[in-house]
């Protein structure tokens, strides 16, 4: 293999572009899951109540009245009602237009605001906006710049953090900045409830559920719960394909690098047997192989891959990654695991080699 | 493993034959070969290629079956080895020296001597020191860290013997060792070979077509054919036409 600098180049170059993209698909999901999630976190309230049948707010559809909210205020012991608004919007940019989750909310509570704020403040009045990192990073808006969305001309008061969905981002309005984009004054999606007494949650839940039938009421676990569930079924069959076409690019190098190393050698292999090689130093050869290429790829992989993703968040803003010595311990571990898996499927070819070829 | 009666018997082979291929269309390359080998004792088979010299060489060393008769190594009969204790055979008691000597190209001199010493058993630190003096015995330790592609023939010569003889082996088998070298070279070779087998009581086996090797050797085995058609004994002058 050392004879042979530019296929071991080209060998761990491959595998260190596949540990590159499991690595990069690991980090998507963790930044996707995080910017979709990040929101319902950080909005710690009690209860969750949406129409009827909504489980979740990323793919789900809830419309409530103001009246709901009213009838909420009613019920003994709770301390706050605060209504959202969320609805698909446009922003338009010259002659570019982009779709945001347009979120209204309360400003006088605060609860429903962007979990993180890197530029400027939250919105205040009707006329601003607060618009995620990402997409102001790809569209090139500013604190202080204008925007239209729909009818309306806003401005950029703020730059959030954490709320990317990837394939859509969050911006914040008021509600009632919110309610004037669809024409009804009147309409939420959900209530965030927070109680006076925590120990009372569950009961004002069922309160809620008798007094109010047709409404969906949650506490904030089993909500964000719902709502990881809900990201995770559209994000994770395509994040678990690609990974196992890593997977499968991986070991198809590295088997096939390992076998044509035991075909090149097989008269040393022959010569060993001959010598009285047992056959678990034989084995031992490969699977050392097969480790030292793996972690030859793994390291050009770790040198590679956090300049790549800066430059893939330069060119494409919106992807935004978030990755952890987790993530990579994870992948170093399922790199190895092929090597030795693919280390198998190679030392059958030894035992296939007879000691009489070393006569021939 | 039953000790050997004959304590001095290496090897025996009784009408040993090996055929090779199957349904009646097989070539057979050692026909009805019956011999004894002893500790030191250099025996030389002599015949021209495809004589079935390496055939019975690695029928000796138990790495292929006899086709019929029995082969005995250490005493025991081939048969009743297990794969694990051939293994541990060839890498104690019995050794191979090779056409074109066969060392590990990736490996330097010292790695080739300590690797065959690491099959025996032995620890690596101890392996290494045991091959490092071992080249020194040869006269080869500058050799040591160089790889076998820097090598002249007859330095490749003594590094195959010294990974022969390196954890003391009983049985030396030798394949035409002196087929890629000069005529100096394939004298000192044999000369060692004997040397090993005299001073060391080791039964050393050589196959070649080298005529000019017969001086050396105890007894002299012309094959044809597969068959032994002549046993020289020469230090006792002793003939005996098959």
């Amino acid at each position: 293999m050392q004879a042979q600098p530019l296929r071991m180049a080209l060998t761990i170059g491959g595998i260190a572009l596949c540990v590159v993209l499991m690595l990069f698909l690991l980090s998507v999901y963790r930044g996707v899951a995080d910017g979709s999630i990040e929101y319902i976190r950080s909005n710690k309230t009690d209860l969750w109540v949406l129409q009827g049948g909504a489980t979740n707010i990323l793919r789900g559809s809830s419309i409530l009245s103001t009246g709901h909210g009213n009838l909420l205020r009613d019920i003994p012991g709770i301390q706050s009602v605060s209504p959202i608004l969320f609805l698909l919007s446009t922003i338009k940019k010259g002659s570019q237009t982009s779709t945001v989750y347009l979120t209204g909310y309360d400003v006088t509570t605060g609860i429903g605001s962007p979990p993180q704020l890197l530029e400027g403040r939250h919105v205040q009045d009707d006329g601003e906006i607060v618009l995620d990192h990402s997409f102001a990073a790809k569209f090139q808006f500013n604190v202080g710049d204008q925007v239209v969305t729909r009818e309306d001309t806003l401005q950029v008061v703020g730059i959030s953090a954490r709320t990317n969905m990837f394939v859509i981002q969050y911006a914040f309005v008021t509600l009632r900045q919110a309610q004037s984009q669809i024409g009804y004054p009147g309409l939420v999606t959900c209530y965030l409830v927070k109680v006076q007494d925590p120990s009372t949650i569950a009961a004002i839940r069922e309160r809620i559920r008798d007094e109010l039938p047709g409404l969906e009421v949650y506490d904030h676990e089993e909500f964000l719960r719902n709502n990881i569930r809900e990201m995770q079924s559209g994000f994770l069959p395509l994040l678990y394909t690609i990974a196992a076409i890593g997977g499968i690019v991986l070991t198809t190098i590295l088997s096939l690098i390992l076998s044509i190393n035991i075909l090149e050698g097989r008269k040393d292999f022959a010569v060993m047997k001959t010598l009285g090689s047992p056959r678990r130093f034989l084995h031992g050869l490969i699977f050392k192989q097969g480790l030292q290429i793996s972690s030859a790829g793994c390291i050009v992989a770790l040198v590679l891959f956090f300049p790549v993703v800066r430059l893939i968040e330069r060119l494409a803003p919106e992807v935004s990654t978030k990755t952890s010595l987790e993530q990579i311990s994870g992948v170093m571990l399922a790199v190895w695991g092929i090597s030795i898996f693919s280390s198998l499927l190679a030392v059958r070819r030894v035992r296939r080699i007879y000691t009489l070829e070393a006569f021939t | 493993m039953n000790q050997p009666e004959n304590r001095s018997e290496i090897v025996r082979l009784e009408n040993v034959s090996k055929v090779f291929g199957v349904n009646g269309h097989g070539m057979t390359a050692v026909q009805a070969v019956t011999l004894s080998l002893s500790a030191g004792e250099l025996v030389l088979l002599l015949g021209p290629s495809g004589s079935g010299k390496t055939t019975l060489l690695t029928l000796m060393a138990g790495l292929i079956e006899p086709s019929e008769g029995s082969v005995s190594l250490f005493g025991d009969d081939v048969g009743e080895y297990s794969e694990e204790e051939l293994q541990r055979l060839r890498a104690r008691r019995l050794r191979f020296i090779f056409q074109n000597f066969l060392l590990i190209e990736s490996l330097s001199v010292l790695e080739n001597i300590t690797l065959v010493l690491r099959f025996a058993g032995k620890e690596a630190g101890e392996a290494r020191l045991a091959a490092r003096n071992l080249l020194r015995q040869f006269d080869i330790d500058r050799l040591a860290d160089r790889y076998p592609a820097k090598l002249s023939q007859g330095e490749k010569q003594r590094v195959a013997i010294a990974r022969a003889i390196a954890n003391g082996a009983e049985l030396i088998i030798a394949d035409e060792p002196s087929a890629s070298l000069e005529l100096s070279q394939g004298l000192e070779i044999i000369m060692l070979l004997r040397s090993l087998a005299k001073e060391g009581n080791r039964c050393v086996v050589v196959a070649s077509h080298d005529l000019r090797l017969v001086e050396f050797a105890d007894r002299v085995f012309r094959m044809r054919d597969g068959a032994i058609d002549e046993e020289v004994r020469v230090s006792g002058h002793a003939t005996r036409s098959g």
